[in-house]
């Protein structure tokens, strides 16, 4: 089995990392240092492919949420929003503001779900020295905090759509079912209770101890004119990049470096290819000035300066995300009317369409083609920890660079560290990932 | 009382039933004081040492170095566990099991000579002896906490084996076949999920596997008289349990 082991030679080290834990998914990372040079860095994925692509292929447009929600049990929702929302360009609908309001909700339930766990479960413990979040007795206040914020997304994905890991409710055109307006006003109470306390946490996150990682690198996300992002808006970054998700995808490119044998995904431009990052950190630089000022003002009692910088404060972010979400709960909430029809009527036909949504990871891109009959001809989904793997390389590297000659001990678990503030999820990344063993 | 050690394992797999151990917030931390949760990558450091009291295996078994991980988990361990469609059944990315891996490859990779897979995806039951096994994609949390207790005191878990047609009438949900004549396969598979789509409106799409003894035929023909193709039957089966759906199709069959 993989567990973790160093190899030490004379002028040289390896340092293996075998079995990454607290991330989704299976993963290592290998690192060798010649004569204090880096000659070889590459985190390198186990996880068995599972060709999602392929067996997609053929199958009926209705079929395609069910079966992409499977890639990522962790983020589900996010790969049937990108789905459902590819697919209704394909056939022209538009849905209703309820329904598109319910939508940005069971999202809500999803970044609350993942941040909490990812914050409190598998990165936090980082900034204690501790194995788990279970594993001291000063810990658990803060786990149990975790824990009930964790519980109350989960809630959410449990009335909208059934269940937190692969919920049934969505369809084409809207929900299989919609709540009545009581059943979600019984939420109100806890998760105001909630957002209050996420206040709090957004202080504690920007307190912690982090290394001081500093660079000018390129922030990618989507972003929209009325609303933080989730389902709509169009591709930027902190570099000047504003482009429709159709353009995005084809000014992705797969390129390969020195020091790794994992293909990474960057963007082109003239002739160079340039690695990027997804996620909190950059839906937070990008963003900002469309939170609630009350989130605004917490940011800036807490000390933190935007854009963030620093790659590493992901957990920062993510609080921040944390409690928007359940800002944003509550006002959909208090706005909601339950609509006449979940759905809405269409016509099935054939087309290609690109939709990228934000998981809580980042974005993730889907492309279909469909066929006269809505079956589908061809897909394409790269998710937001494929593309991030480039931009993790990179980080660890800038990391060697200054501390190439500390122990391996140091070195394995600061470059854990990074990889884990990026919350990777390799589950998903893996079939469009090189797989070695 | 020593608690006993409980590993959790993971084959290829979307991670989502391990996740349902974490998702149980209210009773992790009274699990935590009950058992010694001693190797469990996605929440703790804690290396793989020693052996297991009961291991808990998510995922299914598609390359060859799984093949030889399993037999060591299941040496491990005094009692072995799977959760979940991939492990139980060889979740959707059986579906290979019926197609080319080679035309697959090529389709998803640029270099698909780099990647080793195996041209099946099968269950952990397939390759070592499993004492228990936990359906649905994914597995409910109160059917993981019934096994937990289940095993702390000796008895056999209370885990429903007839079919999802049960849990909706008890729910009282107008039947979904009869009254809208969709094609819903809520006759031959296990009850566990609460009865979910069909509430929701939907018909069920086999989250959790065959019941035992589950008549496919029947209700195929039955499909059938409701218009649907003989591929668009077997396209219904072939989801996350495809693997079981078929073999206890064709072992109705003989």
């Amino acid at each position: 089995m993989h567990t973790g082991r160093c190899e030490l030679k004379a002028a040289s080290k390896i340092i293996k990392v075998d079995y990454l834990s607290r991330v989704e998914g299976e993963g290592g990372l290998v690192i060798e240092i010649k004569d204090g040079k880096i000659a070889r860095l590459h985190v390198n994925i186990f996880e068995a492919p599972r060709f999602f692509e392929s067996f997609l292929r053929g199958r009926p447009y209705s079929d395609v949420m069910d079966f992409t929600a499977r890639i990522c049990g962790i983020c589900p929702v996010a790969y049937q929003m990108s789905s459902v929302h590819a697919i209704e360009k394909i056939f022209g609908i538009e849905v209703e503001k309820p329904i598109h309001e319910l939508r940005r909700l069971l999202y809500c339930g999803e970044w609350i779900e993942s941040h909490a766990l990812h914050i409190y479960l598998l990165n936090g413990p980082d900034f204690f020295g501790i194995e788990s979040a279970w594993a001291s007795r000063e810990y658990l206040p803060i786990a149990k905090k975790g824990l009930t914020f964790k519980r109350l997304g989960n809630k959410i994905l449990d009335i909208l759509g059934g269940r937190s890991v692969h919920p049934v409710s969505i369809r084409i055109g809207g929900f299989y079912k919609t709540p009545g307006k009581k059943v979600l006003a019984a939420l109100l109470p806890e998760l105001k209770r909630a957002y209050e306390e996420s206040l709090k946490e957004i202080k504690w996150a920007a307190g912690l101890n982090f290394n001081d990682n500093s660079w000018n690198t390129e922030y990618v996300s989507l972003t929209h004119q009325d609303e933080y992002p989730m389902n709509h808006g169009s591709v930027a970054s902190n570099k000047g990049l504003n482009m429709s998700m159709e353009k995005f995808i084809e000014s992705v490119q797969e390129y390969q470096v020195e020091y790794s044998t994992a293909l990474h995904s960057g963007i082109k431009r003239d002739s160079s290819v340039s690695p990027y990052i997804v996620g909190p950190v950059s839906r937070l630089n990008l963003n900002h000035d469309r939170l609630p000022s009350e989130i605004k003002n917490v940011i800036r009692e807490s000390g933190i300066s935007l854009p963030i910088t620093n790659t590493q404060m992901g957990i920062i972010a993510r609080s921040v995300e944390l409690a928007y979400a359940f800002y944003e709960a509550i006002r959909i909430i208090n706005g909601y009317d339950e609509p006449d029809k979940p759905f809405v009527d269409f016509e099935k036909g054939a087309g290609e369409a690109v939709w990228i949504t934000e998981a809580p990871r980042g974005i993730l891109i889907h492309r279909y083609e469909l066929d006269d009959a809505g079956h589908v001809k061809s897909c394409t989904i790269i998710p937001p920890t494929s593309q991030n793997f480039g931009h993790m390389e990179a980080d660890i590297y800038r990391f060697l660079q200054n501390n190439a000659d500390k122990s391996e001990d140091f070195i394995k678990k600061e470059s854990e560290k990074i990889i884990r503030s990026y919350d990777p999820c390799i589950s998903c990344s893996v079939h469009v990932m090189k797989i070695e063993k | 009382m020593k608690r006993p050690r409980i590993g959790v394992f993971k084959f290829t797999s979307c991670d989502g039933c391990q996740l349902t151990i974490l998702n149980m917030e209210d009773e992790i931390l009274d699990i935590l004081e009950l058992f010694d949760i001693a190797y469990f990558r996605e929440a703790t450091d804690k290396p793989l040492r020693g052996q297991f009291d009961m291991s808990i295996v998510e995922g299914s078994i598609s390359t060859n170095w799984q093949k030889e991980d399993i037999v060591d988990v299941r040496e491990r361990s005094r009692h072995l566990i799977t959760i979940g469609a991939c492990a139980t059944s060889g979740g959707l990315q059986a579906l290979r099991n019926w197609a080319s891996l080679s035309s697959y490859k090529k389709y998803v990779y640029p270099s698909p000579d780099m990647i080793t897979a195996l041209s099946t995806s099968t269950p952990i039951s397939d390759h070592v002896y499993v004492d228990y096994e936990l359906w649905g994609c994914p597995i409910n949390k109160d059917a993981l906490s019934e096994t937990l207790l289940s095993f702390l005191i000796g008895k056999k878990p209370g885990i429903p084996r007839y079919s999802l047609c049960m849990e909706c009438k008890r729910h009282g949900i107008p039947c979904i076949l009869v009254s809208n004549e969709e094609p819903c396969l809520g006759p031959i598979t296990k009850a566990g999920c609460g009865a979910l789509c069909t509430s929701f409106g939907r018909p069920c799409y086999g989250c959790f596997g065959p019941k035992d003894d589950a008549n496919i035929e029947s209700l195929m023909r039955y499909f059938q008289n409701l218009g649907l193709t003989q591929k668009g039957c077997i396209s219904l089966l072939d989801k996350m349990n495809s693997y079981a759906y078929r073999k206890v199709r064709i072992e109705g069959s003989k």
